[in-house]
Parts: structure tokens; C-alpha cells; sequence
């Protein structure tokens, strides 16, 4: 799809109807209580919709229709090819409404609209394709047994599923989650993050329209103390996945103690290391990974390789072709395909960004921040004790650590409280997987950026995260559960008799 | 549950007295008006199909509405009906609502058409977005010949404003679809025989017809159920009732009973406008005898009560 121009895309913006309500059992309802918040396009100030301030009542009305949807398995036990055929028609649709699912996306988060058309919506209608191609091809398997006996091990779908979710790739996380979740048969609450609801609750009508039974897919807006506590304490959710924040993903588990240990899957923050040793080959292709790795989506991105580890022999050449390409990433209107950074997602998101950068000694690039949008950044710190270099910024901030050989890399790349991503940069062989297999993170790239694509696992060490895995067919498992099917087939009637 | 705007009590659809060739009559329409407000009905609606709105241009509904409004005088709400066979027209009537400071639009699906519900959800978001008042949605499938069904239900909830319904399609399953998936839209009863099941089934409101000759009896049910949540009165009160609900539902003359009725009070209602005809003299009769006992016996009740 090629791109429209910037007054093309405002004009598609003035002309869009937003969705504003909770979407449970099946259609649009407002918050019981009958309030709202604003939701606010970062990049304007503006108020752009009153959405459904929800609470507990509201999660326990959408976990009462999910339920009622689960057990009688009008989705659950719905034949895997029926449900892979709704939830192709359900990318379809989204297809069809890509352009304005990508401008709905980029005036509610402050995205780039270049991000929303050619990543965001695009990998959206992938990953759920690719989900529903999967589900009739998933086979359990037969354990060895005796002639005896058989011993079958099958997955069931693990229930009721409170999906909760961040605010930097809305409808990315949202099909990293629905995916999996409802390829398997699982109903599902949905909290979108407070701040970003639109596209969350626009995708459900859609998914309602390809023939989603109702009450299989419920979004209940709201804060995190409204919405998602009451999820994570639900007595009649199943299991939790959450991706955000490390503070509050930690506060699931909490929940689930308290409640009915529940399960949790965790996906949380990074501080995630790029390693560049001295013998990287061609520094230039290197300095746009690692521009590209911090700055991608403001730098809003839990993989983002916000901690630059480099030897100090190619410390200042990289940093000269970082600054060269970070030229590239331009400040502005997310409505114009020119721009590559958009706005932080709220104001209290950008103060702190802009918090952190005013505690920098060291500004190597960047150090511009003003009306919620902030240029990229690149600091210089003298140790991996640095604030800097230990707190998730979350921002287009990238910070710079000397060292002096391998080893020192690994282990100041490994000094973390994180583990999600990695990355090594080197043309030695021996080194680059002995770094690969070193460095403790869910994901590590060589001599590049990236975090694989939707047929490899995604998720973190540590206070990364735990529990499961975004994407492939893994994400498959973490919405199911085992069970053993043990059958006798002695044929014998003494046995019988006893 | 905490709609944007609550449909309590008592709203009465409001017969439309003509004179004999059929112009307006203005001063019999002020003083049913002031006759219903002064007997404590909780509000008013002009231009329901009571009203005779099929038989009138946008133009004069949008007049009746205004001179309602103007007499209603702020002492409770105005509700306009933009039921019409052609969607412009209903937005214009709604935008005539906003424009005359109603408090909230009734919304019917037009008839003859049987649109989708999808069809018939987008016309009601077209009519809501020209109004962005608070609505009552009016599902009365016998006229119109379309069901606001589940899928119309769902995709109306795009937009808050839809925050209550007339359910006047008789059937108790609608009831209890109403009151367990739909409970942010404040189910009315719009079927006058079944408002006691309406009322146990947790309606607040009830519209209608008869309430423009029996206020008082109707806000008697009204009460005992929904206010005192006495419900073996409200089965007395209701037992008394249904004869008239017999005479106005079975005889096929819902309207010019209710005008009768009205007339019966000393108010003056006229001739009905084509292709509609008075009552004979039998069916005034009939309802005279049962309008009589229902008034004694639902006065014995009330009194027992205050005993």
C-alpha cells in the first residue's frame, strides 16, 4: 500500500468515528457507572474521544459473558477449521480496513503513520493469519505405552483469558495476544492500556463481523487500578497475560496469590544491550542497526537496544556513523510519511523521558525535548552504574558504555536486572556465538537488530518477563493446558472381574 | 447502571387534538398538557405514533414538539419522536428536537422498508450523530416490520446516547434478553399488558397511551411496583387494568380510544386526520363502562393501602 500524503492523512483523521465504548458479549456498551476519560492525541493535545471509564463491575460482566461463551463452547469446541476460517476472515477485514485502523492508531498513541502502515497494521493482519493457520495444524501427541494401553497427551484451551495490555504497539500486542489466545479457544478480556483503546475496541467490531461468536472477545477500557487489578484478582479468570511495565506485571502475581492462583504469563521491560566489539564488520551497516534498535518508535519499545556496549577502539568511528544516520530520524507531525519520530504517547510519559535526559552529563546527539516530542538522543556514561544505563527510559535515548575486550562486554551487557533482548556485533565467528549463548536474554541477534518475526518465541529472562512466549506456535501452548488421557485396553477377563 | 439521561416513571405519548377539519387544535393540545403534568406523569412525548405523527408533515411535528416544549415549561422531560418512513425526514426531526431543547429523541425503526439490523443500526447512528441527544429507542416490530434484534443492539452501543428502549414487540423473551445482556439500556415497557412483567423484570419506565386519559391509574402500577416494589398491589392494580388493555389492544382502534378517553375528561380531541376514523358509539360505550370500574377499583386498592 503506498503511502498518502500528510493533508490526505488529516483529512482521513477529521473524518474517522471513533469507537468510544466497552465492547462486550457482542456489541458497543458504555461503562456501567456511565463515565469516561479523555483519551488525548499526543501529538495535538487534543481530545480526540470520551471513552468508557470501566471498573469491576464491567470485568465482571465481560468475564461472566466470557465465560458463558467458554463453556459452552460455541467458540471452545467449535471445529479448528471453522475457527481458523473466522479469524481469516477477521485479517481480512482488517486489510480491508488498514488504512484507517493505521491513522486511528497514529492520532490515539503519537506513532508515525510511516510505523502504523508499513509495521503495525500489516504485522497485525500477518500475526493473526498466521495464528489461525496454525490451529488445524497443531496435532497433540500419543505417549510410549504398553500394548496395553494408550497414553494420549492433548491440549485443552485453558479458559478464560485477561489479556492486558501496553500502550507502544496497541494493535501489534493486542494480535500478539488474540492471536494465540482464541486460536486456541480461549475467550478473552481485553484491557487496552488507558492511554491507546481505539484501535483495540474498532478491531473487536471487526473481529464480531467476521463471525466471532459473541462474548469470545470482550475489551473493557479503563485505568489499571479500575480494570486490571480487577482482572488480575478475578476468581473466574483463568490466566493472565500481560505485557508492560515490569512494576505492574510484578503486581499479577500478587493478584494471582491472592485470588485463585491464576496463571500469569509476564511480559516486561528491557534495558536491552547492543555489543559491539572491535572487529564488527562495517561499522556503517552497524551504526543503522543500533540507530534503528533505539530509536524505532521513539525508543517506546521494551527490545529497544537502548544500552550501546562498545569496545573502545570503534567507540568514536560508530558513534561518528550514529550520528551520521540518527540525522535521518527526524521530529514531527506523525500525520506526515516524512516523519520517523512522532510524539511520546502522553505528557506524563514525556516528562519523565525528558527527565531522564536532563540528568545526562554526557549528550552526544539530541538532548532536544519540547512539547512532547523528543529528538534522538545518545549519551555518553562512565560506568553501567549510571541511571542512565540501569532504568528503562523508554524513550529515544540511547546510552553509551565503553569497554576494553569481550569478556568485560558480556559481563557489563549481563549486569541487568532485564533479559530480553540482546544483540553482538562481530565478525568473529567463535565469539559471536559464544556472546550469543553468554548474553541472558529471551531474544540475542548477530551482526544485527531485530527480534526475529512471528514464527520465533518472544519473550525474557529475568524481570523480563516469564512464563510463556509471544509468537509461534509456543504462544500457542502458554493458552492451553496439558492434559493426559490414559486408556486400558487390557483384554482380559480375570482383570475385568477383579 | 448510570445512563446519561433515566427514563423514570410515567411518559405519556401525547394524543394530537385537531379540529374538524383537521388544523390544530392548539388550545385543546396546551390543555392536555398542563392536565397531564398537573396529574404527575414523569414526562412527555410528542410525536409518537399516538401523537398521529404518520399523519403529519416533519414541519408540523417539529411545531407540536416546540409548542409542547414551550408548555411543558422546564416541569419535566420532553422526549420527540422521530419515527419516519424516509431517514432524512427522522434527522430533521431530530435536529428539530436539539434545536427546541428537547431532553431526549424516541427513535423507531422506519417502516415498510424491514431494513438489516445493520442497516437499521446505521440509520438510528445517523439520526443519533444529528441529534446527540439522549435516546429512546421504540421496538415495535407489529408496525414496523423489523426487530430491533441483537445485532442492531451491539452496534448501537457505538454511541452512549443510546441509553434506553420502548419494548413494544409482546414478546417476554425480548424482556428477558433485555434485562440480562442489555442492562446499560434501560428497558421501558411499551407493551401496556405486560407492565407488570416489565416492572418485576427491573424496567423503570413505562410508556403509555392510556396515561393520557388515566394518569393517575397508571402512576398507581407505576408505583406500587417500582418505587414501593409491592408486587401483590401491583398484581391488583394490573388485574384491574387489563380490561382496558383488552379494549385498547383488541379492538384495533388503539388511538381513538385513548382520544376518547381524553374526551371523556372534558378535553377536547376532535376528528382523527385520515385514513382513520372515530369511534362508534359502541366502542364508546364500552370503554366509558370499563374506564368506570377501573377507576372505582383501582381507588379501592389505593385507599386499602393507606389504611
Amino acid at each position: 500500500m503506498s503511502l498518502l500524503t500528510q493533508d490526505e492523512y488529516r483529512a482521513i483523521a477529521a473524518d474517522l468515528i471513533l469507537p468510544t465504548n466497552a465492547f462486550i458479549d457482542g456489541g458497543y456498551r458504555p461503562a456501567i457507572s456511565g463515565k469516561t476519560f479523555s483519551s488525548v492525541n499526543p501529538a495535538t493535545g487534543e481530545i480526540i474521544a470520551d471513552i468508557a471509564a470501566c471498573a469491576q463491575e464491567d470485568v465482571d460482566f465481560a468475564v461472566l459473558k466470557a465465560r458463558e461463551s467458554f463453556d459452552d463452547g460455541r467458540w471452545s469446541k467449535l471445529h479448528p477449521s471453522e475457527r481458523k476460517d473466522v479469524l481469516i476472515r477477521l485479517s481480512k477485514l482488517l486489510a480491508r480496513n488498514a488504512r484507517e485502523l493505521a491513522v486511528m492508531e497514529s492520532i490515539d498513541s503519537g506513532k508515525t503513520i510511516f510505523d502504523c502502515e508499513t509495521v503495525d497494521v500489516p504485522e497485525t493482519i500477518h500475526c493473526l493469519k498466521w495464528h489461525a493457520e496454525a490451529i488445524d495444524k497443531i496435532y497433540d501427541q500419543v505417549a510410549p505405552a504398553s500394548d496395553d494401553h494408550i497414553a494420549m497427551v492433548v491440549r485443552e484451551p485453558i479458559g478464560v483469558v485477561g489479556l492486558v495490555l501496553p500502550w507502544n504497539f496497541p494493535l501489534l500486542m493486542l494480535a500478539w495476544k488474540i492471536g494465540p489466545a482464541l486460536a486456541a479457544g480461549c475467550s478473552v478480556v481485553v484491557k487496552p492500556a488507558a492511554e491507546t483503546s481505539l484501535t483495540t475496541l474498532r478491531l473487536a467490531e471487526l473481529a464480531s463481523e467476521a463471525g466471532l461468536p459473541k462474548g469470545v472477545l470482550n475489551i473493557v477500557p479503563g485505568g489499571g487500578a479500575d480494570v486490571g487489578e480487577p482482572i488480575g484478582r478475578h476468581m473466574d479468570i483463568d490466566m493472565v497475560s500481560f505485557t508492560g511495565s515490569t512494576v505492574t506485571g510484578k503486581r499479577f502475581l500478587t493478584y494471582s496469590a491472592e485470588s485463585n492462583a491464576k496463571e500469569v504469563v509476564l511480559e516486561m521491560g528491557g534495558k536491552n544491550p547492543a555489543v559491539v566489539m572491535d572487529d564488527a564488520e562495517n561499522l556503517d551497516r552497524v551504526a543503522q542497526h543500533i540507530v534503528n534498535g533505539a530509536f524505532w518508535n521513539m525508543g517506546e519499545n521494551c527490545s529497544a537496544s537502548s544500552r550501546l556496549i562498545v569496545h573502545k577502539d570503534v567507540k568514536v568511528d560508530l558513534l561518528d556513523r550514529i550520528a551520521y544516520h540518527a540525522r535521518e530520524w527526524n521530529v514531527g507531525d506523525p500525520l506526515d510519511p516524512e516523519t520517523r519520530l512522532g510524539a511520546l504517547v502522553s505528557q506524563a510519559h514525556f516528562d519523565k523521558v525528558a527527565g531522564y535526559i536532563a540528568q545526562a552529563e554526557n549528550v552526544v546527539i539530541g538532548g532536544n525535548a519540547k512539547g512532547g516530542f523528543v529528538d534522538a538522543t545518545v549519551v555518553s556514561v562512565p560506568s553501567n552504574d549510571s541511571i542512565l544505563a540501569r532504568e528503562e527510559i523508554f524513550g529515544p535515548v540511547l546510552t553509551v558504555i565503553e569497554v576494553s575486550g569481550f569478556d568485560e562486554a558480556i559481563q557489563i551487557a549481563n549486569d541487568t536486572e532485564y533479559g530480553l533482548c540482546a544483540s553482538i556485533f562481530t565478525a568473529n565467528t567463535k565469539r559471536a556465538i559464544r556472546g550469543a549463548r553468554s548474553l541472558r536474554a529471551g531474544t540475542v541477534t548477530v551482526n544485527s537488530f531485530g527480534e526475529g518475526d512471528i514464527s520465533t518465541p518472544f519473550g525474557g529472562y529475568k524481570q523480563s518477563g516469564f512464563g510463556g512466549r509471544d509468537n509461534s506456535v509456543h504462544a500457542h501452548d502458554q493458552y492451553t493446558q496439558l492434559k493426559t488421557i490414559w486408556i486400558d485396553l487390557a483384554d482380559d477377563a480375570d482383570e475385568v472381574v477383579a | 447502571m448510570t445512563p446519561i439521561f433515566n427514563f423514570d416513571g410515567i411518559y405519556t405519548p401525547v394524543v394530537t387534538p385537531f379540529n374538524e377539519d383537521g388544523a390544530f387544535n392548539w388550545d385543546a393540545l396546551a390543555d392536555v398538557i398542563e392536565y397531564l403534568v398537573e396529574k404527575g406523569v414523569h414526562g412527555l412525548i410528542s410525536g409518537g405514533s399516538t401523537g398521529e405523527n404518520y399523519a403529519q408533515t416533519v414541519e408540523e411535528r417539529i411545531a407540536v414538539a416546540k409548542f409542547t416544549k414551550e408548555r411543558i415549561k422546564g416541569r419535566i422531560p420532553l422526549v420527540v419522536g422521530t419515527g419516519a418512513m424516509i431517514t432524512d425526514d427522522s434527522i430533521a426531526l431530530a435536529q428539530g428536537a436539539k434545536d427546541i431543547g428537547a431532553e431526549a429523541i424516541l427513535l423507531a425503526s422506519p417502516a415498510y422498508s424491514v431494513p438489516t439490523d445493520r442497516e437499521n443500526a446505521l440509520n438510528a447512528l445517523a439520526i443519533d450523530k444529528a441529534a446527540d441527544l439522549p435516546i429512546m429507542l421504540y421496538n415495535y416490530p407489529h408496525r414496523t416490520g423489523t426487530m430491533m434484534g441483537e445485532d442492531f443492539l451491539d452496534r448501537v452501543g457505538r454511541s452512549r446516547n443510546f441509553c434506553g428502549i420502548k419494548e413494544s414487540s409482546g414478546d417476554i423473551n425480548r424482556v428477558h434478553l433485555l434485562a440480562r445482556n442489555y442492562p446499560h439500556i434501560q428497558m421501558g415497557c411499551g407493551m401496556d399488558d405486560q407492565a407488570l412483567e416489565f416492572f418485576a423484570w427491573g424496567a423503570p419506565f413505562w410508556v403509555c397511551g392510556g396515561s393520557n386519559f388515566l394518569p393517575e391509574e397508571h402512576i398507581a402500577l407505576y408505583k406500587a411496583c417500582v418505587i414501593d416494589g409491592d408486587y401483590a398491589k401491583g398484581r391488583k392494580i394490573m388485574s384491574a387494568m387489563l380490561p382496558l388493555m383488552s379494549v385498547l389492544e383488541q379492538g384495533g382502534k388503539f388511538i381513538q380510544t385513548i382520544k376518547h378517553g381524553v374526551a371523556l375528561n372534558g378535553l377536547e380531541t376532535g376528528a382523527m386526520r385520515p385514513p382513520l376514523k372515530g369511534l362508534n358509539k359502541d366502542d364508546k360505550r364500552t370503554l366509558e363502562q370499563v374506564v368506570r370500574v377501573l377507576k372505582a377499583t383501582i381507588a379501592n386498592i389505593t385507599a386499602e393501602g393507606t389504611k
